[in-house]
């Protein structure tokens, strides 16, 4: 029996409308200069400081294939040449994560089991200080917003990047859940839940943020053609 | 010394034999006889070019993108109309004035009216300021009370001239720091917009200009290692370059070939370039060394270009020391060039295969991101704001020594794509980072941010 032909899929209930979010990059009052003061620096600093360097890092840095996930995991590596403890905290996924306490929590118990095995590195000192920051957010329009698949997949190839990563990365801490705005979209109003489903399985860690629009771009691509 | 086995230094002695020929060589140095004679520089060089007019913001579409261009316009919207000054010290000459001189006319355009001022002063006044300047920056100093009253007299004559009539002030650097004193009533923001690396200052000029600083709403540094411990929040703000002006520009592959021609360089052959100022703190000596220790290995020519050594007593025994470190090696060749040869330095810096900034002390090393932005491979120092510029080994290369520096140097040339990854990451960092539309968005960003934690007292 031959399969069934796959139905067109359905217009869009409601529009999407492409935001964006800047960041302004404020300089925090606590710094660490060794493995100790990072873990309570982690514990104790306001929740824009963890996203600053783990979520707004990876935005920054979006260019970067291999090599930078976070900056506690660089400056592990790069100040206190603790490759283990690096690998570690740079396999943390931000996608993982729903609220920034959650996140906050993995790297504090990931620096504490490593000081736990390695008492020693506690209270040996980097060979530059931790600078806590913290990342003042507006988020802003963009003269993008789609009324139809085709549409859509115009604003994906169009918008900036830190409309994707805002759209597709960020979009877990105002959803508060395991998904992202573009995947939502496609599965609530136009019902490609496959779709959105394999949108949400991309890689962001391989992936510089531009091979990451590309491949969102063609999963689309694939499925309204 | 012979004339022919002399470094090339226009203006002293530079190279006049045409370039040669020969084929790179990655395992053994080539050595080429060029006949040195004295000769000066270009008489295109003798006197600076007319500068073009300021860029509009549409020119820069190209380069960061129309999406980026939609966002400063998105950003400016909700200020349009509300004005910002700008105060600082000089009009012209300096990295702050330069940026000024870009900034102001972008921001005007999105109906931001943004206004320059600059403060006066006697020589006296600037004599102080320039000694507030070396202290802050760790310098010993002894401060007195005709010092103190000297600067407060200028600025109280600069303040009963000024009007601040705008939503936002910015006060460039320490000199018209007492400005704030026109702060009447919570009208406008009032910002301070610090340039200089504060984290080891004088103790006793730190604490005559704090009480000033603890007055403005917010406070912004080049870099958090350059910030201190204020009352008010603080912002970071990279220095920026322009991708438009002559220095940053792009050029055409004939640019390029005629100004190494010039200047004898032959460009068939790796060439390591640093870009600085004759001065110790620049260590163009070390350069030297590094090159000289990389020549063991690797075929390449040392290019060191940069100014200071023709007004400047200290520079000129710099560029001594340079020359007498350089010897009789022919591939070391010296630019001592004026400050309007912004065109060819870019020019060298695009025909670099490798660029190298090793410096001792830096603030924010504005040739560390010339060199990013023109997507080559960058080998600098891990001092002062130049971690926050390259990321090791993703966007550059950081050293601490000489010897480091001379193995980075073999690296990348030896390893092409290596440096090419390297470099084309360094680009897509300054584009990021450090542009002036970047430094454009964070300063609306800053006004906006503002506006609304006014807003929030006002509910509160």
């Amino acid at each position: 029996m031959s399969a069934s032909p796959k139905p067109p899929p359905r217009n869009p209930n409601k529009p999407f409308y492409f935001n964006t979010s800047e960041h302004l990059l404020r300089i925090g009052r606590q710094k660490a200069c060794t493995l100790d003061e990072l873990v309570r620096g982690v514990e104790t600093c306001p929740d824009d400081a963890i996203f600053q360097h783990t979520f707004r890092t990876l935005q920054e840095h979006h260019f970067i294939k291999q090599g930078f996930s976070n900056d506690f995991a660089s400056w592990t590596l790069s100040a206190l040449n603790e490759p283990m403890l690096a690998e570690q905290l740079a396999s943390v996924d931000v996608r993982e994560f729903t609220a920034i306490e959650g996140l906050r929590r993995r790297m504090v118990e990931m620096i504490g089991d490593f000081l736990h095995g390695n008492p020693k590195s506690a209270s040996r000192s980097g060979s530059e200080p931790f600078y806590f920051s913290a990342s003042e957010l507006v988020v802003l329009p963009t003269n993008f917003s789609a009324g139809t698949l085709r549409g859509f997949l115009d604003g994906i190839n169009q918008v900036s990047v830190h409309s994707i990563h805002h759209h597709f990365i960020e979009a877990r801490l105002r959803l508060r859940r395991m998904s992202n705005d573009f995947s939502t979209w496609l599965e609530e109003e136009a019902g490609l839940k496959e779709v959105g489903e394999a949108i949400e399985r991309i890689d962001i860690y391989t992936n510089t943020l531009e091979g990451v629009r590309l491949q969102i771009a063609r999963i689309i691509s694939e499925a309204i053609n | 010394m012979s004339s022919e086995q002399q470094p090339h230094v226009p203006g002293s002695s530079l190279a006049s034999a045409p370039p040669s020929k020969e084929e790179p060589n990655a395992a053994a140095p080539v050595r080429r006889d060029r006949r040195a004679s004295d000769r000066t520089l270009p008489a295109s060089l003798l006197t600076p070019p007319v500068p073009p007019p300021p860029p509009h913001l549409d020119d820069y579409r190209s380069i960061v993108g129309q999406s980026q261009i939609d966002t400063l316009r998105f950003l400016a919207r909700e200020l349009k109309g509300k004005a910002i000054k700008m105060v600082n010290s000089t009009a012209v000459g300096g990295g702050v004035a330069e940026m000024l001189n870009r900034m102001v006319p972008l921001l005007s355009e999105m109906e931001v009216p943004t206004h320059w001022d600059v403060i006066t002063g006697g020589n006296d006044f600037f004599e102080v300021t320039k000694a507030f300047h070396n202290a802050l920056h760790g310098s010993a100093y002894e401060l007195t009370r005709s010092a103190e009253d000297i600067f407060l007299m200028y600025n109280e004559q600069n303040r009963h001239r000024m009007r601040f009539e705008e939503e936002m002030v910015v006060i460039h650097d320490p000199q018209p720091l007492p400005l704030i004193r026109s702060r009447q009533d919570a009208r406008g923001h009032w910002v301070w917009r610090c340039h200089i690396d504060l984290s080891n200052p004088d103790a006793r000029v730190w604490a005559f200009l704090k009480p000033f600083i603890e007055q403005y709403d917010a406070a912004i540094f080049s870099a958090q290692s350059f910030a201190r411990q204020l009352a008010a929040p603080q912002y970071l703000f990279y220095p920026c370059i322009d991708p438009l002006s002559e220095k940053n520009k792009e050029l055409s592959e004939e640019q390029i070939q005629k100004v190494c021609e010039e200047f004898g360089i032959d460009r068939s052959r790796p060439i390591v370039t640093q870009v600085s100022r004759f001065d110790r703190l620049k260590d163009p000596v070390g350069v030297v060394h590094a090159y000289k220790l990389a020549r063991k290995y690797v075929d390449c020519q040392l290019v060191l270009a940069g100014g200071g050594a023709t007004d400047d007593p200290e520079g000129a025994a710099v560029l001594q020391d340079v020359k007498e470190a350089a010897g009789d090696d022919p591939d070391i060749i010296i630019l001592n060039l004026p400050p309007w040869c912004a065109f060819e330095i870019n020019a060298l810096q695009r025909a670099s295969t490798v660029i190298v900034q090793k410096s001792l002390k830096e603030g924010f090393g504005l040739t560390v991101t010339e060199a990013l932005w023109k997507g080559k491979p960058t080998i600098a120092s891990a001092v002062g704001g130049i971690p926050n510029q390259i990321i090791h080994n993703l966007t550059g290369v950081l050293v601490h020594s000489v010897e480091g520096c001379a193995f980075q140097i073999r690296y990348l040339l030896t390893h092409p794509e290596l440096a090419r990854t390297i470099g084309i990451n360094g680009r897509e960092q300054a584009k990021e980072n450090f542009l002036i539309t970047a430094n454009v968005k964070r300063w609306l960003l800053l006004f906006r941010i503002l506006d609304q934690a006014k807003a929030r007292r006002r509910t509160a």
